[in-house]
């Protein structure tokens, strides 16, 4: 039992940590829709899942996942998840998806629209009659040029939304629910780091901004609220990197076309796994934001401070993929089956 | 790679643990805050230490079977799912013997471990005093110098198990330095006056006692006279954090509750499962503090965030079974674990000193 990130994902994650912080500063989210994608695409973060028959490295979610939270700290704009962690499970062959020179973005099922498709070369389309669970979702892809993209108002500026119909499209013959779980995880992870962020700034705002003749942050009151928020973001965490460990479990057993028995033995329920995650980090940041809004008092609430691009990512992602009263309902109706074995 | 299984030897253990648990545990046992409660779980702790399962994180010289901290988290889970009885013993095995180990001498650890280890004696702790409850150190109990030892005056409150146990440890004031004028005592409870207190349930779980001159050798001292808070603290922090409360029993009750609310309204069953999904985040977050621990870390203030989720979670649990239950409840354990939760917020440290703690030592926002 060795439940922590290996040396290796902490130094992914801190080279991604260091393109971003010189490439993706929040100034750069006022002037361009894709700051710092070539830069990430330059150290290999697309090809991180691709196969390497595909030219990519072939890792698991799990290597990826400090990385994907750095994406998330920084409020790294682009179809990231999309790109990154969807794209490999369900076009593994595509070319250039490792290089990072095509993007993709996704429709899920039930989603608002598809984040950034305007930029994407390929969009994942799910079908309209997919299951709740995905388990029978179909997908289609299309390309770009015979997508006919409608803009959809959402709540993050860097994250916009198109209602995607096309022309002709091509169906896809790897199956739907691992790919949305996988990009249900990363968006927790991005959520952790959006979170850790806002609490990061919050803390900073606190210890400096001075009313009654002392520091705010030296008010029980503020001290109380951002102990709670340190807390969530302590406790879901762990569900994240569990999930994660899930996901690449059961894809190992599924490559090597063990039965669905061996799966279930491994990881008695992936999808339980994942919802718990999604569903706690996606509370976890709504905490964080609401948490930092309010240290922040009034100048929280301008367009001016850069605190309004992580409070609208904590707001788009908490959402994306499943929030988190769907998620929860999912993990009851899991439970209700009355398998409480733990993984691990 | 992240190694996520077991070891051989682990589910060796795990499966012993069970199997032995399975053919001994008992009916559920009065509780232990009445006299025959207090000794059928003495006589259940003596059970358990015959297995050499009474604490088994300990050296084998001592009572234990040296397991790791990972083998300790599989037997609280063990230990909890099986329905086994509360420790009587806690406050001994759990923060008064890894202060013996980490300050203790050789000597103290002898005398003190075995016995501890079957609940020959059973050890209450003395901390809060009638004016020194959140401000500890604002303790005024003293303990003044006699030949070859001290001698103990003053008050200690809340001092849970001192109803019916044999010994007790605690803070005393040797000198007036707020922090470094404190010294931690062991002390036989025998010449000391005790006065049973009765918890919510009407049960004395708690007592005072007053010290009258009660006379200690220099060998009840642990550590050096002026150095009790930094000890205290230290065991403090182990009660916070990993060793006072398991993942176990939490897992364990998360469990029931979500049986208990299998046909409930799902607007119910979804804050079951959502205890579920939270207690499986403490047993993750454990994993990864035992694996800290193992590599010579020290967890410090970042064990209180782990009080305060635990202790809510705790009692977001029995407060949900209680929903679901109604008045109903008093007929099953749920009201007894719903009165026990309550508690947990209260002792340990506040949760609004943990909230103060997490929000200046580990966030560094100023005091």
């Amino acid at each position: 039992m060795d439940f922590a990130f290996t040396p290796d994902q902490l130094a992914l994650a801190e080279t991604v940590r260091d393109v971003l912080t010189e490439h993706c500063p929040p100034s750069a989210l006022r002037t361009g829709r894709l700051p710092a994608w070539d830069r990430l695409a330059a150290v290999g973060f697309f090809g991180l899942l691709v196969p390497p028959e595909a030219d990519g490295l072939g890792l698991g979610l799990v290597d990826a996942l400090p990385a994907l939270e750095e994406t998330g700290r920084a409020c790294l704009p682009g179809p990231v998840v999309e790109t990154a962690v969807v794209a490999p499970y369900l076009l593994p062959g595509v070319p250039k998806l490792a290089s990072g020179a095509v993007r993709v973005s996704v429709a899920p099922p039930g989603g608002a629209g598809a984040p950034d498709a305007d930029l994407a070369d390929l969009i994942v389309v799910a079908s309209e009659d997919s299951s709740r669970n995905g388990n029978r979702g179909e997908a289609r892809v299309v390309g770009r040029e015979a997508a006919r993209l409608r803009p959809v108002p959402g709540p993050d500026p860097c994250r916009r939304l198109s209602e995607v119909s096309y022309t002709e499209s091509t169906p896809l013959d790897r199956p739907l629910a691992p790919a949305l779980r996988a990009a249900a995880v990363a968006t927790a992870a991005q959520l952790i780091g959006v979170a850790r962020r806002l609490l990061d700034v919050s803390v900073a705002y606190a210890r400096t901004r001075r009313q009654f003749g002392a520091p705010i942050g030296s008010f029980q009151a503020v001290k109380h609220r951002l102990a709670d928020v340190a807390v969530g973001i302590a406790f879901a965490a762990p569900l994240v990197h569990r999930a994660a460990l899930a996901v690449d479990a059961e894809a190992a057993v599924r490559d090597a076309d063990r039965d669905v028995s061996a799966a279930r033995a491994a990881v008695p329920d992936v999808g339980r796994d994942v919802s718990a995650a999604k569903a706690a980090a996606s509370e976890a940041a709504d905490l964080a934001a609401r948490a930092a809004l309010q240290t922040h008092g009034a100048i929280g609430y301008t367009e001016e401070l850069d605190l309004r691009f992580w409070l609208a990512r904590a707001w788009s992602l908490s959402a994306a993929y499943g929030g988190a009263a769907e998620h929860r309902a999912r993990i009851r109706e899991a439970l209700a089956g009355g398998d409480l074995r733990r993984y691990p | 790679m992240v190694d996520l299984d077991f070891t051989r030897a682990e589910l060796d253990f795990r499966a012993e643990v069970r199997g032995w648990l399975a053919e001994h545990v008992p009916d559920r046992l009065p509780s232990m805050d009445t006299p025959e409660g207090f000794e059928a779980h003495r006589a259940w702790e003596a059970l358990l230490a015959s297995a050499r399962l009474s604490a088994v994180s300990w050296p084998e010289e001592y009572g234990g079977r040296g397991a790791s901290l990972v083998e300790w988290l599989i037997f609280e889970e063990e230990y909890w799912a099986a329905g086994a009885p509360g420790r009587v013993s806690q406050n001994g095995i759990f923060l008064l013997a890894p202060t013996l180990m980490a300050f203790g001498t050789e000597e103290q650890r002898r005398a003190w471990l075995p016995g501890m280890a079957r609940a020959d004696q059973v050890w209450a702790q003395a901390w809060s005093e009638p004016e020194a409850g959140s401000d500890l150190a604002a303790l005024t109990s003293r303990a003044e110098r006699a030949d070859g030892g001290w001698r103990l005056y003053g008050q200690k409150t809340w001092s849970s198990r001192a109803a019916y146990a044999s010994h007790g440890f605690g803070l005393f004031r040797t000198s007036g330095a707020r922090h470094k004028g404190l010294t931690y005592v062991m002390f036989p409870l025998e010449d000391v006056t005790v006065r049973p207190v009765a918890q919510l349930d009407g049960l004395p779980g708690f007592a005072e006692l007053f010290f009258d001159g009660v006379y200690v050798p220099d060998a009840m001292v642990i550590g050096e006279p002026g150095d009790g808070w930094r000890i205290a603290m230290s065991a403090t922090s182990s009660e916070r954090g990993l060793t006072l409360r398991s993942p176990g029993r939490f897992l364990a009750t998360a469990d029931r509750l979500v049986a208990l609310a299998r046909e409930a309204d799902p607007a119910l069953a979804d804050r079951a499962a959502r205890c579920w999904s939270d207690a499986e985040a403490y047993r993750l977050h454990t994993f990864h503090t035992a694996r800290r621990i193992t590599a010579g870390e020290e967890i410090g203030p970042a064990s209180s965030m782990g009080k305060v989720f635990w202790s809510e979670l705790d009692l977001r649990m029995h407060g949900l079974a209680m929903e679901l239950l109604g008045e109903r409840a008093g007929a099953t354990p749920w009201l007894d674990g719903f009165l026990f939760a309550l508690a947990g917020p209260i002792y340990a440290g506040t949760n609004e000193i943990q909230r103060t703690i997490i929000a200046e030592r580990v966030l560094g926002l100023p005091r």
